[in-house]
């Protein structure tokens, strides 16, 4: 059996004792089953990297003949990418998990069973351990599919409980843009396997370079496209606002911190080192598209009026340069989208927490509806939040700095794919990016955490210039008077101040660290990646 | 290398320390015995580094490990120029911290604040004593988002808040150009060590465009954080900080890192003539509107604040020539007094309530310690004799006019060095005439305002007086020849002794005559209101970036929204028209349809596995 797949199937066989169990568990113990589950396939994961063969690419290889008929194997092996995207998938599952462990919010009380909740999370858990570590094409596809379903039920059922229609639209456009997508990226295996006569990863690298012609062109494309909806890439984002706007908190979470890494990671494992000549094709426009992704999300938080959509938009940012790195075919490029895909995992998943539980508490993710001042009003939630936003942005010393710095080494470096000119043109577009995205970073802790602690309807947009109530500024003159903030504030002591509870607390506190440890000591991330880039980048030319 | 580990480390810890301390005097204790020691750590670190002795360093190698190569290390390393920052920035840091305990004692968020400075400590010595251009980002950022966070310390405040958003937004646009030079200069010379790459400029190994390139880069990076010209409009927005806070952050160190940043590569820019000119022009053309705007304001931090960026381009004036000498004396002199100005600044304020001139006037009698110690400072900005502003301006100048008469370091041709000549001089006029003009107006004339002034608590009043020694003497020892590593005797020309004294004797009284009836400033005229707009710089940048970028971003929303809609309409007019086949397609079944679809291949193949 090996204990690779028992990593794998930890989350569904708890799952499976969830329902079983059934009533007689509360709540809060299933949600502890959970998080002992992804716990223990976290650590099994760990213990398999700690004891590898150091002359292996993969590690504790599982191949079993599971399909005879048409020689699909239950094949599964984890080098250090895997290792890397399976650490932050059972991290971020158990924390979803964690998170559940606690009474409703009023917001909740409405919804349907929790423990069908978590059932559908370890499952999703279970199905995105399976895409890390296949090598098999088939595995990889049905465990990329069954991540799909549950993710419908778990947004069409517990998204927003003020927008039943609404939640339900958002879920199915997610599921048919990713089914789509995914339909496309099945004809490319298949195209593949008819040619190469198997359907493992392992041996599909090394024949490699006898994938030639227009139709292997075409199939690559196919499955470039259906791996840059599931990213996604610019133009193909459409269904991603929606989704993360809707989807419960856990939802988001996975969402953006599991879901869109198994693009990422298709890309990395499987169209990079088995279509390399290929790969080299598509890669200018994949970096173009990426680039332009930057720019265009950026914009578009500039003037978000919905917190939720806000960081949805910033991960298609984020994601631009993902697909920046792989464009450049450079193994700075190729790193820098492991690296952004699990600081991005922890960030944004640490941001769609927080604004998950403010929408939980508010009862909406409406930046009018949640006012100003969280700094009073909340202020550990609003401190990690601001460590979140200036981590998204990129500030040096944390997680989110070392990605984009790879990327842009990658496009500087140029690479086998483009031309100088070229390379350097999308340097630029992305540096530019890099300050919008400061921009609307700074609009948000201006619009959300700083201000008089109040609700206000008023403000339209993060850089609207309407006066908030009881602002202090300056007086006709121009002169800036010394504030009297002292009185007001001891006065706002006594009103009620909400903030994390002990499960919050500790979901923040585990990502926090976690962003800061990335940040100073960036080597533990890459020079495990390191570990599988020759691997990956072996046929390029 | 421990030690330089340790003046990071240290303060860092005492930042984290201070979140867990419990009430005011904890924190207190915390932040300024963290500084403490910072600074004795600071001296047994940085003293040996004077004079002759040679750089030390290391490197903690497998702390980062590799980032691919070229490798990314914990490199420190520290040289003379290091000691000095060093010096100024622990000693400056703790004086604050001191000063902070009084001017913030009914603060509720004093907590926050200290381990902020505690912090900013860390990250401004990582910056000077980085040998590893990313130790060198991560503290320089650091200082970034340090200084952001304490510009909104009162963000109940429109202008708080607006001031931050300004600051961080203006000087991260400008690191951009620090990250991509950091990345040429690593593939270039194959190390992201300062040391190789001076050596691979020394050696004559790097290409001249290269060179060209990463040194504007490298360039428009300082000119961010220092507030030069074009950026130069976001330091008097920084003034809703504490009062102290302007001392350390936004006068002494993190706007004099973009000094000290040129100086570090000082090699590279004379390597390159395009770049000292840019360096040169932003100067000259910075001292001077910004010593113009200083005339015309109404509030005291904010003539400071002019005063800052204007002197910073002093010493950028300095290092285009080709002087870092002269530059880094002037830092470290400006550094002191201004400093010391600014807490002044924050005794006023405490005193009156405001920091505009309308509120002030006749404080000499009520605030004598601040009187005296606000007129040495107020002095040493003029350039009086002997104070330490005379001597560092006067190398400043005096290494122009070498430059000028053929005798200097750099490429700098000799009409850019006529120009700084004549730059400084005309901007030495002005400077007189506003730190006379803001002399004036607080201490001297009826008493303003409401308030009854008193003098500031002995926790504030002692930094003071103790930065008004070497604001007074510290000429003395900068001029000192060999102080810096390799700088030769920096003579003292007697011709710019004389001219600018008077100069200076010129101008204090013509201000003062001008303003026998009120502020002198209302003898501009309707130039006044021109220098109060700052040249409409701000405004060009609302209407000529700003305002674009927000209709973009406007245009970017409604295209996706627009796209989705079209989609949804298409969905659902489609199926009305179209076969039953099509209807299939409806929104309302589709779900429905791909579920079915796609669990049935995944049952297939698990029922293909299991029988077979």
């Amino acid at each position: 059996m090996g204990w690779l797949s028992l990593v794998v199937l930890a989350p569904v066989l708890a799952a499976a004792a969830v329902w079983w169990r059934g009533a007689r568990w509360s709540e809060v113990e299933a949600a502890r089953v959970g998080v002992g589950a992804s716990a223990v396939s976290l650590i099994l994961a760990w213990l398999i990297w700690l004891t590898r063969d150091a002359s292996a690419v993969f590690s504790g290889e599982v191949d079993h003949v599971w399909i005879p008929a048409l020689d699909v194997h239950w094949h599964l092996g984890m080098d250090g990418i895997s290792y890397c995207l399976v650490l932050l998938t059972t991290a971020l599952s158990g924390l979803c998990c964690l998170s559940l462990a606690r009474e409703r919010t009023a917001d909740e009380a409405g919804q349907p069973g929790r423990r069908s909740l978590l059932v559908l999370i370890l499952v999703i858990e279970s199905a995105s351990l399976g895409v890390f570590t296949a090598l098999d094409l088939v595995l990889f596809f049905i465990c990329f599919e069954l991540a799909l379903i549950p993710m419908w039920f778990v947004i069409a059922g517990w998204g927003d409980p003020h927008d039943p229609a609404g939640r339900r639209r958002a879920a199915t456009r997610f599921l048919l843009f990713t089914v789509l997508g995914s339909a496309l990226m099945f004809v490319g295996f298949i195209g593949i396997a008819w040619q190469a006569d198997t359907l493992q990863i392992d041996a599909l690298s090394v024949s490699a370079p006898a994938f030639t012609g227009t139709l292997n062109t075409l199939l690559a494309v196919a499955i470039a496209l259906g791996l840059a909806v599931k990213t996604p890439i610019l133009p193909l984002h459409i269904w991603l606002p929606d989704a993360h706007a809707k989807a419960p908190t856990v939802g988001s979470v996975l969402l953006a911190g599991v879901f869109l890494k198994l693009g990422t990671y298709g890309f990395v494992r499987i169209l990079v080192p088995i279509m390399p000549v290929q790969a080299a094709q598509i890669g200018p426009y994949l970096a173009a598209f990426g680039v332009a992704g930057i720019v265009y999300a950026a914009l578009a938080c500039l003037r978000q009026s919905d917190l939720k959509r806000l960081i949805a938009y910033s991960s298609v940012g984020h994601m631009g340069f993902v697909a920046l790195g792989i464009g450049t075919l450079t193994a700075s490029g190729l790193t820098a989208a492991v690296f952004i895909s699990v600081a991005h995992g922890l960030i944004t998943g640490l941001l769609f927490f927080l604004a998950g539980w403010l929408k939980e508490r508010y009862g909406s993710s409406d930046l009018a509806a949640l006012g100003h001042g969280m700094y009073r009003r909340s202020p550990w939630l609003a401190v990690a939040f601001c460590f979140g936003c200036l981590a998204s942005l990129g500030v040096p010393g944390l997680a989110g700095f070392w990605g984009e710095m790879l990327a842009l080494r990658g496009a500087y470096e140029v690479g086998p794919t483009m031309d100088r000119a070229g390379a350097w043109t999308l340097l630029g577009i992305a540096a530019l990016g890099i300050v919008v995205t400061t921009a609307y970073f700074v609009g948000l802790i201006r619009r959300l955490l700083q201000g008089t602690p109040s609700p206000d309807e008023t403000i339209r947009h993060l850089w609207s210039d309407d006066p908030q109530p009881g602002d202090q500024g300056p007086d006709d003159s121009g002169r800036i008077a010394r504030p009297q903030v002292t009185d007001q504030l001891q006065e706002a002591e006594d009103d009620g101040v909400v903030d994390l509870d002990r499960e919050q607390g500790i979901v923040t506190g585990v990502l926090a660290v976690s962003v800061f440890v990335l940040g100073i000591v960036p080597g533990l991330l890459s020079g495990t990646i390191a570990q599988a880039m020759p691997w990956i980048v072996g046929g390029i030319r | 290398m421990i030690g330089l580990t340790l003046v990071i480390v240290l303060p860092a810890l005492a930042a984290l320390v201070g979140l867990a301390a419990i009430d005011g005097i904890e924190i207190a204790l915390v932040s300024v015995g963290g500084a403490a020691i910072t600074f004795v750590a600071t001296l047994i670190v940085a003293v040996p580094r004077f004079g002759t002795a040679g750089p030390v360093g290391g490197s903690w190698g497998h702390a980062w490990g590799t980032l691919n190569a070229p490798d990314v290390s914990f490199a420190l390393r520290a040289d003379s120029l290091s000691a000095a920052l060093l010096l100024l920035a622990a000693s400056v840091a703790l004086l604050v911290q001191i000063y902070s305990v009084a001017y913030l004692a009914d603060d509720p968020r004093y907590r926050a604040y200290a381990s902020i400075v505690s912090l900013f400590s860390a990250s401004m010595a990582a910056v000077v004593v980085a040998d590893d251009m990313f130790v060198l980002l991560i503290g320089w950022e650091m200082m970034g988002v340090c200084s952001y966070l304490l510009i909104a310390h009162y963000w109940e405040r429109s202008d708080a808040r607006d001031g931050a958003a300004k600051a961080f937004l203006m000087t991260r646009t400008a690191d951009v150009g620090l990250l991509i030079a950091i990345i040429v200069l690593g593939q270039a010379v194959g190390s992201y060590r300062i040391s190789d790459v001076l050596d691979a400029v020394a050696a004559g190994d790097l290409s001249g465009s290269t060179i060209t390139v990463t040194a504007l880069l490298i360039l428009l990076a300082a000119i961010g954080k220092s507030a030069q010209f074009p950026l130069h409009t976001w330091l008097p927005d920084a003034m809703p900080g504490p009062a102290p806070i302007s001392a350390l952050i936004h006068s002494a160190t993190m706007v004099a890192a973009g000094v000290y940043l040129v100086a570090r590569m000082e090699p590279l820019f004379l390597a390159s003539e395009t770049a000292t000119i840019v360096l040169g022009l932003t100067a000259v053309i910075t001292m001077l509107i910004a010593a113009a705007f200083a005339l015309a304001q109404d509030d005291l931090k904010r003539v400071l604040a002019w005063s800052t960026v204007s002197q910073l381009a002093y010493m950028f004036a300095a290092l285009s020539v080709g002087s870092v000498v002269a530059a880094i004396g002037h830092l470290l002199a400006h550094g002191a007094f201004k400093a010391l100005l600014f807490l002044a600044a924050g005794s006023v304020a405490h005193a009156v309530g405001s920091t505009a001139f309308a509120d002030m006037g006749g404080l000499r009698r009520p605030m004598t310690w601040t009187f005296a110690t606000a007129t040495i400072g107020f002095a040493a900005l003029s350039g009086l004799v002997p104070l330490s502003g005379f001597f560092t301006k006067d190398a400043v100048v005096g290494a122009a006019y070498d430059a000028a008469s053929g005798g200097g370091e750099g490429p700098a041709p000799s009409w850019l060095a006529w120009l700084i000549v004549v730059a400084t001089l005309f901007t030495a006029v002005l400077t007189v005439a506003y730190a006379t003009r803001a002399w004036r107006l607080v201490f001297s004339g009826e008493r303003r305002g409401s308030e009854t002034a008193h003098e500031a608590p002995a926790l504030m009043r002692w930094p003071m007086v103790v930065l008004a020694v070497p604001t007074a003497l510290m000429g003395l020892a900068v001029v000192r020849p060999g102080w810096l590593a390799g700088s030769e005797a920096e003579p003292v020309h007697s011709w710019v002794a004389v001219t600018s004294t008077a100069i200076l004797a010129g101008v204090v009284a013509m201000t003062w005559l001008l303003g026998r009836a009120g502020d002198p400033a209302t003898r501009l005229g309707p130039i006044r209101p021109v220098l109060a707009r700052e040249f409409g710089v701000d405004a060009a940048y609302n209407r000529f970036i700003v305002a674009p970028t927000l209709a973009a971003s406007g245009l970017v929303l409604a295209t996706d929204r627009d796209v989705v809609d079209a989609y949804a309409r298409g969905a659902s007019s489609g199926a009305i028209d179209a076969s039953r086949l099509l209807r299939l397609a409806q929104s309302r079944n589709v779900q429905t349809y791909v579920t079915v679809a796609v669990l049935g291949i995944a049952l297939a193949a698990v029922v293909a596995g299991v029988t077979a």
